[in-house]
């Protein structure tokens, strides 16, 4: 126990002393913020200048100058966050006239190429039975799309309105056939979007994926370190190999925990004086800090990734006997700790399907699976009627058996692969030093 | 006896890289297990270390079997040395003595005074990699040393050092001794192991050749032999009649002679042709013992007299 304490003492010293474990407490952060801010923030950019179109219109009801009309509303509002928009020209001829669309739309078509001209309309005659209307661009932004789309609707609806001699303003008619935007709530009357539940499973995702691989492969590579400085035999010959991985492992861990306690303090922090240092954190985020057995679980199930990956990760360590040998053994498991960020998608909308709860019972997936549900249920009480928790009890149960096994095969072939220096043991070497004693 | 090994085997695959192996070490001796490369002194090692578990055969020390309590007793030196190159001197001491229970107490109280000798005081505080490869052998030599062990165990001892090193290391040794304590090397070097071992054992292919104390294996050979130091080349001395053998070393040549009481008449002939230095009746080396014993290959016999080391040695 003693000499257990000694090496946990050591590596945890040694990591959090380097100046790299400060930095990570650091970027780790910012670069979470950068993943989940950039799509937004790149969806912006091109607001401030106004998109130059040009409409044909071969329809004759005037649908393209009512077009263009309903566009100068966003010119005029262009220091908003609207998108501008900027009439080029409005053709308006007649649908026989083929050869001259022909020329045109081969004119257009190279403006459009040569990014002088962001995009153009063709309405074609009889439009609302065919919806023939076309819009020519390079971009596939969903929004000018939808607005085009949304423009052209209104404008027919009203010319419907006026054919039917109901005596009504457009503006009216078009209030009383207005959408509504449902919004979801999950039991107990919480309501998130799906945007701030996708997000917050991602982050959680994220903390535990990012703490697994960078203290794993310091914990791999400080083992490949000495087996190939041989400080390995003097170690040896001082404790036995099992208090070697378990104090390394625990030590890192506990560093590792370190580095996370500091983000949740942190976290919190910002989050008590919100308003002494004049920021806004959103309800939605203050609901998961300030979940109790959403962090419990959390911590639990990230110590558990992290043991369970480190065993992997000093095994790897133990057979190989240099970083890039280690390299082709990494992939797998970085492939498994990442399918839950593949496939979050799916399971904020499907939680609680078969498949979810089915994947998230392997022990392997366990954690990730079962943080990125829980964040998506959001329980508030520790009560096993509420299948989330009992799932996540059950695959906790699971999945710390599993990683007891997975030490105990590490152990063994740890205490054999760590004394064979500059070759890789093969797979029947490595067989025959599980099963003997 | 503070160790024993009794019928001893390991074999690797087919390889039988110690043979029904015997030792016995007595306490507070100087014990050097002699032989070439791959003559299975590592191996040996490495199961008293507990490193490696034997196929069969006993290890006792103190009359005990060894478990984990020895590794808190033994100092090791294996033979591929390494340290962590990061940490500095004095925490690389600190950690791999508090691996051997040590307290950091009683670490720290003879820490300076073992830097002082090794002449590393001034680098306490420097990272192990900023060393030289000597500085880290010597340092590693203090790590087996400092939680005061009951027997030393250092496998293939001179590699790497150079002569004045091995002076200072043989000193502590020594005064290790004097203390009551006991201290096993290997080493394939015979030259180096002649001038400081009590006892030793020979081993050839992984079997034990001859062994007992150094005294005890020099008389059962008799004085045949005659040490000579010429100036200039001397080939001839092989076709002078009388001369049974001739061994080569660094610095002067071993004559085995058929008899003794010819030496004179020899001596009268060599001084004809070049200038003798030195002209001595001694006991055999252990190399010429060890080459009789064992009739090893050509490629081990280049190895044991000491070609490596021997450009350094004195």
């Amino acid at each position: 126990m003693k000499k257990f304490l000694t090496i946990f003492k050591v590596e945890y010293a040694q990591v959090v002393k380097k100046k790299s474990f400060v930095i990570g407490i650091i970027l780790t952060p910012l670069f979470m913020l950068l993943i989940t801010l950039l799509p937004a923030f790149l969806a912006k950019r091109d607001i401030s200048t106004p998109v130059k179109y040009a409409v044909i219109d071969l329809d004759e009801r005037g649908i393209g100058g009512q077009l263009t009309k309903a566009l100068e509303r966003y010119k005029l509002d262009s220091d908003t966050a609207r998108q501008a928009y900027d009439l080029v020209e409005l053709y308006e001829f007649e649908d026989s006239e083929r050869e001259r669309l022909d020329s045109l739309r081969t004119e257009l078509d190279s403006l459009v190429r040569s990014k002088e001209l962001g995009q153009y309309v063709v309405i074609y005659p009889g439009v609302e039975q065919n919806d023939s209307v076309l819009m020519i661009s390079k971009s596939l932004n969903i929004r000018t799309t939808s607005r085009y789309d949304n423009r052209i609707s209104d404008i027919l609806s009203g010319m419907r309105l006026e054919e039917s001699n109901i005596n009504l303003p457009v503006d009216s008619v078009l209030q009383m056939t207005r959408r509504i935007d449902m919004q979801r709530q999950a039991p107990g009357g919480k309501s998130r979007d799906f945007l701030t539940i996708y997000f917050g499973a991602l982050i959680f995702v994220m903390i535990i994926f990012i703490s697994v691989i960078s203290f794993g492969q310091v914990l791999m590579r400080s083992v490949i370190e000495e087996k190939s400085s041989r400080v390995m035999e003097v170690l040896v010959s001082s404790v036995s190999p099992f208090q070697l991985m378990m104090g390394k492992i625990l030590g890192l861990g506990a560093a590792n925990l370190t580095q996370v306690g500091i983000w949740v303090l942190i976290g919190l922090g910002l989050f008590v004086f919100q308003g002494a240092l004049n920021i806004d954190v959103p309800e939605t985020v203050g609901e998961i800090i300030f979940n109790p057995v959403l962090v419990i679980f959390f911590i639990l199930f990230l110590l558990l990734a992290y043991i369970m990956y480190s065993a992997m990760f000093a095994l790897i360590g133990a057979v190989v006997s240099t970083d890039k040998e280690a390299q082709n053994f990494i992939f797998p498991i970085t492939m498994s700790l990442m399918l839950p960020v593949f496939t979050l998608m799916y399971i904020v909308q499907e939680p609680d399907s078969a498949i979810s709860t089915i994947v998230s019972l392997i022990p392997i997936f366990t954690p990730t699976m079962m943080v990125a549900r829980l964040n998506i249920a959001l329980p508030d009480a520790f009560t096993f009627t509420n299948p989330i928790i009992l799932e996540a009890t059950i695959g906790l149960l699971l999945s710390a058996a599993f990683t007891l096994g997975l030490i105990w095969i590490t152990a063994r072939i740890f205490r054999m692969g760590i004394l064979m220096y500059g070759k890789r043991a093969t797979v029947p070497e490595i067989m025959n030093w599980i099963r003997h004693k | 006896m503070v160790l024993r090994l009794e019928n001893v085997n390991k074999a690797y695959g087919s390889k039988k890289a110690v043979d029904n192996l015997d030792l016995k070490v007595p306490a507070g001796s100087i014990y050097g297990i002699i032989g070439p490369n791959g003559a299975g002194k590592t191996t040996t090692i490495r199961m008293i270390m507990n490193i490696i578990a034997p196929d069969s055969g006993e290890i006792l020390f103190n009359g005990k079997t060894i478990d984990a309590s020895f590794k808190n007793k033994v100092g090791y030196l294996p033979e591929e040395r390494g340290l962590y190159k990061q940490m500095t001197v004095k925490e690389v001491i600190l950690y791999l003595g508090q691996l051997k229970l040590a307290s950091r107490a009683d670490i720290s109280s003879v820490m300076d005074g073992y830097l002082e000798r090794m002449n590393l005081l001034d680098y306490k505080n420097s990272k192990v990699e900023e060393l030289s490869k000597g500085m880290q052998q010597k340092l590693q030599f203090i790590t087996t040393l400092i939680h005061d062990p009951e027997i030393l165990i250092l496998d293939e001892l001179f590699s790497g050092l150079d002569p004045i090193n091995i002076e200072l290391i043989k000193d502590v040794i020594l005064e290790f001794k004097k203390n009551g304590r006991t201290v096993l090397f290997s080493t394939h070097v015979m030259e180096q192991a002649e001038k400081l071992v009590d006892n030793i054992c020979m081993i050839s292919g992984g079997k034990k050749v001859l062994d007992g104390t150094l005294h005890e294996v020099k008389g059962n050979y008799g004085k045949n032999t005659v040490r000579l130091e010429i100036e200039g080349d001397g080939s001839f001395l092989r076709e002078l009649p009388g001369v049974d053998k001739v061994t080569n070393f660094t610095n002067y040549y071993e004559l085995t002679l058929a008899d003794m009481s010819q030496s004179t008449t020899l001596l009268k002939s060599i001084i004809d042709k070049v200038r003798v230095n030195r002209f001595e009746v001694i006991e055999p080396s252990l190399y010429n013992i060890f080459i009789e014993m064992a009739s090893p290959s050509r490629e081990d016999i280049k190895e044991l007299a000491g070609q490596d080391a021997g450009r350094t040695a004195s």
